[in-house]
Order: structure tokens, then C-alpha cells, then sequence
């Protein structure tokens, strides 16, 4: 075969890999979206009460207690991450051991199955801490999941800052902290922002891990507890495919995956406008593949 | 500038900040503390030779009873990650190269896209989409339940997919164009360039997309165990039902006490103890690609 056949067939080959990835995507979202969404955009689904023995349920109970968990865990990781971004980008030394040790552990996190966390949600939160299984110990099982992502995101961001910005605040006399605070967190902002949006996104569709450490009991109005137990809409799905006891679970499984998607694909797309509005003023990237 | 001192607040901020550093390594160390500490006494009771055992039957109505052996499910973790980056990997190399040097540019950025979107599907859905599509499918073609570690390994392949695709294309992106436009002003074909220039001089950065996609496989558990079966035997053929480690801590933890809870535990060490191991791996890759981070 001579090169120039050999590069067609290659391109060939290319094409058609990369058009299996496109077509496989593109035939689940279509058939997530073609089985559930008329059930997910149905007001009395999306806003009516689930039924156990009956058909006809809804998944309000759960949908609000998945934004309640996304807001928790921001609550708890935003200021944590952010603070150990700070760290890293602009108050650690080149070469720190500290700020080594730090990263260390903080890929080490990133890398842990969710099982794993799950596991260390309920012995630590739920039982030593005492909390009892409830959404508060979910939100910091989550909060310690994301805290790698966030923590990285933001550090980013910071460090995409020109260090002109920095040196004109410093020789204009201001601290660090000061700098910081008034230069480089407000130019830094929108990438920060960017990062959190995407870490709802992934609180929404996370399962795995809240399982045993919410218990997943199905409420039929919302509570705004945090040391309740709730069933999110993401581990929720799972639980009714699982125990399959409301007779018309198809239909909520269905319309509970499409309305999931729905969410996350809004959010990501939320994400990826400030990550744009961001890299068009500074010319730079935040891209999150590890997503 | 000798003189420059820390501004009033510095230190104070300093310290803060420096505190919430330190949750991560509190986080990791806990997370291991706590394992250990609930996995301790299968360990103790039970000792290796029955917790690395090939059988599985912690119910006590069981003749067997008492056995909470993990072979079967370390076999079922190890064959469908193998199985998913058998699929992911060449088709996530793959859609990144063409993504990098072949699709004209705005092919490139739809399917861009598109391996965004897929990365952001929760695990449940893939599970769903694979429980109520893919299996039936199988079901259809092979005459059996259609479920177990093709099953698994197929969605496994989907969901590493992003990840691979992602890191392998930054990879070939940190690549100074400087290779490309030697190689091709040497006479090479885009074929040839990609084939001795660009992917060699990428391969550790695609190495560590293929490990952290291989993470990915190991630990992955709601998708899994919607398609997988959940049997407690080991299996080998690629519809033959099994469970992966996390699937079968997923699965039993609600029933579970005292040993048998334990032994889960104990699972979840396992599971912790690859992923540490493939961290390492990645260091060691990068450690040798020069770029001491």
C-alpha cells in the first residue's frame, strides 16, 4: 500500500471513529429524551407527589431535594475550595512542601471511586459524627467529593490572572490579602463561577455515594431539614428501577432520567456560557475534561 | 523592597487560607482511617484466606454460610475494566486525534461538544439507558438474559470514553506545532506524521488519559450494577452475570451487619487501595515525562 493510499485509508478510519463516539452519544441522549421527556415536562409530574401503590406519581418530593443537596454542598466546599485555591495560587511558595502535600491529596481525592466516599459518609458523618443518616451528611459526603474539582477550577482561574494586575496592587502598596481580595478573586470570578455551576451539575447526577448515607426514603411533601432523610431525584431513579414496586415505574424512571438529563445539560450549558464570557476577556481556557 | 513587610491582615489570612488546604489531607486521611478501621474485623475474623475466597454467601440460612470470599467480584471489577478500555480506549484515542488533525473545524467542535455532553450524563442514566436498551439488544442477538460483563463492559466503554477523548486530546494539543509542520514539510503523509511523529511524542500523556479513564471503570457503580446481573459467582463468558466490587457493596450494604458489613468494608479497601495504586501510576508516568508537578 503505498503512503498516500495508506493516508486516505487512515482518514477513512478517523472519520469513522470519530463519528461512532458522535452517533453514540447522540442515540442515547435522543433515546433518553424520545421515552421520558413528555413524561418529565408534564406539570404533574414534575410538580406532583410520587404514589407508591399507584400510578400516576410525580417526583416534586425529589427534585427539591436535589437542588437543597446542591445548595448544601456549596455552601460547605465554595469557601473551602476557595480558600485552599487562595493558598496554592497565591500565597504558597514555588517548590512548597505544603502546597506539594496539599496537591497530593487533593489528586488522590479526585481519583477515589464514589462508592468510597459513600462508605466514609456514613461511618463518619452519619454514625461517629452522629448525625444520623440525613441530607446534611450527603452534603458534606459531596462537598469532600467535589472539593478537588472546585479547589482545581479555581486555582485555574486564579493563576490565568495576569501578574501585572497582582504587582500594580502590590506597588501601589496594598497586602497580599488585599490584592487578593480586590484584584485578583473579582478578575478571577467568572472562571470561580464557571467551576461551581459545573460542580452542580455533577452534585445533581450523583448516586453512588449518598445511597446509605441519606437512605433514600421517598417523601411525599419536601422537607427543608437538613438532618432529614431525602431521596434525591438521581438516587431516586435507581431505587425505583431497583425495588419496582410502583406499578408504573417505567413511566417515572423514564420520565425522572429525561428530566435528570434535562438538568445537568441545562446546567453544564449554564457552565460553559460564563466559561466563554470568561476566556473571551482573558484569553484562556477552562475547560473541564475530567468532568 | 528588602523592607517590605506582611501587610496588617497577611498572616491572619495566611493561616485561614492554609487551613483550608489542610482539608484535603484531613479528608484522604480520614477516608482511610475510617475504612480500615470498619474493615478491621473481617479481617481479623475472617483472615485473608477466607476474604479473598472465591465464595460468597453471607446469608445465614445458607449451607455455606460465613464465606465472604471477594475473588469473584475483584474478577468481575478487573474484566470489565479491561472490557471498557478494550472499547473506550481505542475509540477515545482515536475521536481525539481526529478531532486534533483530520475533522475540519467545525466537525471538530460539534463533536466537541457532544463528548461534553456525554461526560455530563449522570451514571443512572447510562445504567437506565443500558438496562432498558442495551441489554434487551444483547438479549436479542445472543438467545440469553443479555445482561453481565459484556453488558458492563460496553457502558463501562461509553462512560470512559470522555475522559480518554479529553486528556488524549490535550495531550496532542501540548504538542509544539513545530513536529507537525517538520514532519509534513519533509514530504510525510497526515497518516505518517500522526503515526511516528504525534502519537509517540504524545504516548505518556495518553497513557495517563487511559489510566484515569481506567479509575474511572474501576470505581464506577450505579451504571454497573443496573447491567452487570449482580450473580455471586465469578464469571468469564461475556454474558454470564457477575458483580464488580462496587456493584456488590451497592447491592448488599442495606441488608448488611456486623462480619458481613465488615466485609464490604473490606471490598471498599480493596477498591481504595487500586485507585491509590493507579495514582502512583500516574506520577510515576509524569515523573518521567519531565514535567515535575
Amino acid at each position: 500500500m503505498s503512503p498516500k493510499t495508506a493516508d486516505r485509508v487512515a482518514s477513512a478510519v478517523f472519520w469513522a471513529m470519530g463519528g461512532i463516539t458522535a452517533s453514540a452519544l447522540l442515540f442515547i441522549v435522543v433515546q433518553i429524551f424520545w421515552r421520558g421527556l413528555a413524561t418529565a415536562l408534564s406539570p404533574s409530574f414534575f410538580l406532583g407527589k410520587p404514589r407508591a401503590f399507584e400510578e400516576g406519581g410525580g417526583v416534586l418530593p425529589m427534585l427539591v431535594s436535589s437542588v437543597y443537596l446542591a445548595a448544601w454542598t456549596l455552601i460547605i466546599a465554595v469557601p473551602v475550595s476557595l480558600g485552599a485555591a487562595i493558598y496554592l495560587a497565591e500565597f504558597a511558595r514555588k517548590g512548597s512542601r505544603a502546597a506539594g502535600a496539599v496537591r497530593f491529596c487533593a489528586d488522590s481525592l479526585a481519583s477515589l471511586p464514589s462508592i468510597v466516599f459513600g462508605l466514609f459518609g456514613m461511618t463518619f458523618f452519619a454514625a461517629y459524627l452522629g448525625w444520623g443518616t440525613c441530607l446534611l451528611a450527603g452534603a458534606c459526603t459531596l462537598a469532600l467529593l467535589n472539593l478537588p474539582v472546585l479547589m482545581r477550577s479555581a486555582e485555574e482561574s486564579m493563576r490565568a490572572v495576569p501578574a501585572a494586575y497582582r504587582e500594580a496592587s502590590l506597588g501601589l502598596g496594598a497586602g497580599r490579602w488585599t490584592t487578593v481580595r480586590q484584584v485578583v478573586i473579582p478578575s478571577a470570578m467568572p472562571g470561580i463561577l464557571a467551576g461551581t455551576v459545573l460542580t452542580v451539575g455533577r452534585v445533581l447526577g450523583e448516586s453512588a455515594s449518598l445511597i446509605y448515607v441519606m437512605m433514600l426514603v421517598t417523601r411525599k411533601v419536601p422537607s427543608f431539614s437538613p438532618f432529614s432523610n431525602a431521596a434525591p431525584l438521581a438516587s431516586n431513579i435507581w431505587y425505583t428501577q431497583t425495588e419496582a414496586i410502583i406499578p408504573d415505574y417505567r413511566r417515572v424512571v423514564d420520565g425522572g432520567a429525561a428530566l435528570l438529563l434535562l438538568l445537568v445539560l441545562a446546567v453544564n450549558l449554564a457552565a460553559r456560557a460564563l466559561g466563554k464570557a470568561y476566556s473571551k476577556r482573558k484569553g484562556v481556557k477552562t475547560a473541564d475534561a475530567r468532568a | 523592597m528588602r523592607e517590605r513587610k506582611a501587610k496588617k491582615g497577611d498572616p491572619l489570612a495566611r493561616a485561614v487560607m492554609l487551613v483550608c488546604s489542610s482539608v484535603c489531607i484531613l479528608g484522604i486521611a480520614l477516608i482511610f482511617i475510617f475504612i480500615i478501621k470498619e474493615s478491621l474485623p473481617a479481617f481479623r475474623e475472617l483472615g485473608p484466606s477466607n476474604l479473598f475466597g472465591a465464595q460468597w454467601s453471607p446469608d445465614v440460612s445458607e449451607p455455606a454460610a460465613g464465606k465472604y470470599g471477594m475473588l469473584a467480584f475483584i474478577n468481575g471489577t478487573l474484566l470489565t475494566t479491561l472490557g471498557g478500555l478494550l472499547l473506550g480506549a481505542p475509540l477515545g484515542i482515536s475521536t481525539a486525534i481526529f478531532l486534533d488533525q483530520v475533522a475540519p473545524r467545525r466537525a471538530a467542535r460539534v463533536i466537541h461538544r457532544g463528548v461534553e455532553m456525554l461526560a455530563g450524563i449522570p451514571s443512572v442514566v447510562i445504567g437506565w439507558f443500558g438496562l432498558t436498551m442495551l441489554v434487551p439488544f444483547l438479549a436479542r442477538i445472543s438467545g440469553t438474559g443479555g445482561d453481565g460483563l459484556l453488558a458492563a463492559s460496553i457502558v463501562l466503554g461509553i462512560m470512559t470514553l470522555p475522559t480518554i477523548t479529553f486528556l488524549s486530546l490535550e495531550a496532542l494539543r501540548s504538542l509544539p506545532p513545530e513536529y507537525k509542520e517538520a514532519s509534513l514539510a519533509m514530504g510525510a503523509t497526515r497518516w505518517q506524521t500522526i503515526r511516528r511523529i504525534l502519537v509517540p511524542a504524545a504516548r505518556r500523556g495518553i497513557l495517563v488519559a487511559v489510566i484515569l479513564g481506567m479509575g474511572r471503570a474501576i470505581g464506577e457503580t450505579m451504571a454497573v450494577q443496573m447491567v452487570i446481573g449482580n450473580a455471586r459467582q465469578a464469571a468469564w463468558g461475556p454474558f454470564q452475570r457477575t458483580s464488580t466490587l462496587p456493584s456488590r457493596i451497592i447491592t448488599d450494604m442495606g441488608e448488611s451487619s456486623g462480619l458481613f458489613r465488615s466485609a464490604l468494608f473490606a471490598q471498599g479497601l480493596v477498591l481504595l487501595v487500586l485507585a491509590m495504586l493507579l495514582i502512583l501510576a500516574i506520577r510515576l508516568v509524569n515523573r518521567e515525562r519531565g514535567r515535575g508537578r
